[in-house]
């Protein structure tokens, strides 16, 4: 059994990552389709005449969904910028032997190294994913909405203020101070823990699964979703009144998406789902997705139940889907914004798309992580071991998706 | 034009028909599979645009084989114990299910396996089986919400959408929010053995004939412990026997559990309600408790013994709520 070496998952991604790192560190001549990528036509149509969405795609550029403040007003990168950013990026990330003090509570992170669970991919050409507001950046929050990330901020804070994270006053500390054990750590978080970005993210403790975050828990994949390092592979497939999208994303946190090409109404506003409702139709050559009803406990940036989506899928051309969403949550941003992003059409020969989401079926990490709490809270009591109040394990720093969280090895988009 | 309620007696003597194939094709097995020759009776099959059945829409089966494929008596509980008398056939139900009354057993099913209704275990292979059934909340890996594999995902009790792309056919599960594709162009497989197995199909007729390998073992066929290797081998057949209703069948090989290969057979129905959409059934949160509850700080049930948990059933009937009570109101 040729195959059987491949017992984990995880090793399956590391090639995967490996060899979406040659990418980066491999010259590539622009306009050159690389290997795996479908050959160049016009934009085809179904038999019955509607355009045809349907493949393996993926974004073939890495672009920060925000513009990095230094590029102010610029919208493209010239070719010699996107040269120099894949040269300073691809040293970062190649580099092996980072390592942030050994036995640290920061080298924890460098551990889901880019070398062999991440891959990264050139610099794109725009300088953010979002296209509106014309500055590139996501547009000021609600003051409501400042007030649900501060309240999170704090109750973060709190529990990582006995650390040496605060004690050091390390960047995961920012905001806060180092000092003694807080009782807030018997509290319940003042929102639900969803994933990280603005919208909160993870908290250091480990009293019950529902503290880790949701990539922990194998249930991160979100609605929209740009790609990242962990990979992304949607498979649209396409019939006359429905869209399938399978989102191969996030390392076997992928997930079925049924859209429905209907003018039926949304589901009643009582009934609310991850990924909310989708309802689509096609306006020329153009199929638009109105997505609502989503969970309080999903979280985009910051933005829960309320979040609304328009999404607009245009086949450019054989080997090109444009993507364009507009996100608008008048209780989380002050406007709507809007993202859009190119992804590369895939050789349905190689099949590179993996319905496997198994994260959950390999998940020892979630009873390890319990157990381990349960061990130090124990040998605490014992006064065998330090008071768990003192320890980190999340929000820690350290490298995170191949970057360091300060200094010349972080992440060059968002310096 | 058709009144809709003549529509409506003639979707249903259509159905009955479906049912009646069924019953021809459980009687034993049919040459050639009993269905690939029958004549398709009511409002014409949907077609795509090269002639092919469009098997595009919401399905479901209806029948009981989630709980097992083969024949069985209705069960008193999901899970059972030995009762006050000792016998086989006197069992209770047990602490797990006790508070869910007549909700928490079993139906009885005349089973979906062709031929003598048994699946042919090889002897040592019958033991683990039986095994399995009687493990079924530690073993089985629906109750952790694993990915459902192929076949059991065609027939647990959640509608599944069927999207029909010429050469992809996509099948969409709500349960672990998972899917299958059915390639009926090459592709190279998957790089690794799986749960959901690799589908390759092809046209026969009217009938769209495929090939599943590349399995894993890890999964289970239904809540009976029923279940297989990574030798697991498929042969599907999804024919339209009305323009509302498949005929799908399976022919099961694996050589390390099953004496010869076997064959189940169902009708799937197209869920006709004209808002019917597939609902998430993100299941992985909800089977939390199960896996992780005993390593809580704070245990939410009252007692853990490393991964046993007790539950003490103490449950109190509020005033006005207690047996025949509720009657008379």
């Amino acid at each position: 059994m040729s195959r059987r070496f491949l017992l984990s998952s995880g090793l399956a991604v590391a090639l995967v990552a490996a060899a979406g790192l040659l990418t980066v560190t491999t010259p590539r001549v622009f306009g050159q389709a690389p290997p795996g990528e479908a050959p160049a036509g016009p934009a085809p149509k179904t038999p019955w005449g509607a355009p045809d969405l349907q493949g393996i795609w993926t974004n073939s550029h890495d672009i920060p969904l925000q513009r990095p403040l230094k590029y102010a007003d610029k919208e493209f990168f010239t070719d010699e910028e996107r040269q120099a950013l894949d040269k300073q990026r691809g040293a970062i990330v190649s580099e092996d032997t980072r390592r942030y003090g050994k036995g640290s509570e920061q080298d924890v992170g460098g551990a889901y190294s880019t070398n062999i669970f991440l891959s990264h991919k050139p610099t794109g050409r725009r300088t953010s994913l979002i296209i509106d507001p014309k500055n590139g950046r996501m547009p000021p929050l609600t003051p409501e909405a400042q007030k649900r990330r501060n309240e999170i901020r704090e109750y973060q804070l709190a529990l990582l203020r006995a650390t040496e994270t605060c004690k050091n006053n390390r960047p995961g500390c920012a905001g806060g101070k180092y000092g003694p054990p807080s009782p807030r750590r018997n509290e319940a978080p003042p929102h639900y823990i969803a994933t990280g970005g603005a919208g909160g993210g993870s908290i250091n403790r480990s009293d019950g699964p529902e503290d880790r975050t949701l990539g922990e828990r194998c249930i991160a994949a979100t609605l929209p979703d740009f790609g990242g390092a962990a990979g992304f592979y949607p498979q649209i497939i396409q019939s006359k009144d429905t869209i399938s999208i399978f989102y191969d994303t996030g390392q076997g946190q992928g997930w079925q998406r049924i859209i429905p090409i209907t003018n039926r109404p949304h589901l009643p506003s009582n009934v609310r789902q991850w990924w909310g409702d989708s309802r689509a139709r096609w306006e020329g050559d153009t199929l638009i997705v109105d997505v609502t009803n989503f969970t309080a406990k999903t979280d985009f940036q910051g933005s829960r139940e309320n979040l609304h989506l328009v999404e607009k899928f245009r086949r450019k051309d054989a080997n090109t889907l444009e993507y364009t969403v507009t996100i608008e949550d008048p209780t989380t941003w002050m406007q709507p914004w809007t993202v859009t992003q190119e992804l590369t059409k895939q050789e349905d020969k190689f099949n590179r798309v993996y319905k496997e989401p198994r994260c959950h079926e390999g998940n020892h990490g979630m009873p390890a992580l319990l157990i381990g709490a349960r061990v130090e809270e124990k040998a605490f009591a014992q006064r065998k071991g330090p008071d768990p109040a003192t320890l980190c394990s999340a929000g820690c720093g350290g490298f995170a998706g191949g970057f360091a969280d300060e200094g010349e090895e972080a992440n060059p988009f968002i310096q | 034009m058709m009144k809709a309620s003549t529509i409506i007696v003639a979707i249903l003597s259509a159905v009955v028909g479906a049912l009646g194939m069924l019953a021809v094709s459980c009687g034993g097995p049919a040459p050639g599979g009993g269905t690939t020759s029958g004549v398709v009776a009511g409002p014409a099959v949907p077609r795509t645009a090269d002639g092919k059945p469009d098997f595009s829409g919401i399905w479901q089966a209806l029948n009981e084989a989630h709980w097992d494929l083969e024949a069985h008596e209705a069960r008193p509980g999901m899970v059972t114990q030995e009762g006050v008398y000792p016998y086989e056939y006197a069992r209770v139900p047990a602490a797990p299910v006790v508070a869910l009354g007549a909700a928490g057993g079993v139906p009885g099913s005349v089973g979906v396996v062709d031929g003598d209704g048994k699946i042919p275990y090889k002897p040592e292979a019958l033991k683990v089986k039986q095994e399995n059934g009687a493990n079924w909340i530690d073993r089985d890996p629906e109750l952790k919400c694993y990915l459902p594999g192929i076949p059991r995902a065609m027939y647990m009790p959640f509608p599944f959408q069927i999207v029909q792309g010429g050469a992809k056919v996509h099948m969409a599960f709500p349960f672990s929010s998972t899917g299958r594709t059915i390639h009926l162009d090459e592709v190279e497989g998957p790089p690794d053995y799986t749960y959901m197995g690799h589908s390759v199909g092809k046209w026969d007729g009217d009938t769209l004939v495929t090939t599943v390998t590349e399995f894993n073992g890890k999964n289970w066929f239904d809540r009976a412990g029923n279940y297989h290797s990574e030798q697991l081998k498929l042969t599907e057949r999804f024919t339209p026997i009305h323009r509302d209703a498949i005929q799908y069948e399976v022919t099961l090989e694996d050589p390390n559990v099953f004496e010869r290969p076997w064959k189940i057979s169902m009708p799937l129905y197209r869920r006709l309600e004209p808002n019917a959409q597939l609902m998430e059934y993100r299941c992985i949160e909800f089977v939390e408790e199960f896996l992780y509850g005993g390593l809580r700080k704070k245990p939410l049930v009252k007692r853990w013994e490393n991964e046993t948990f007790i539950i003490d059933i103490t449950r109190k009937v509020p005033e006005g709520e207690k047996l025949y009570e509720w009657y008379r109101r």
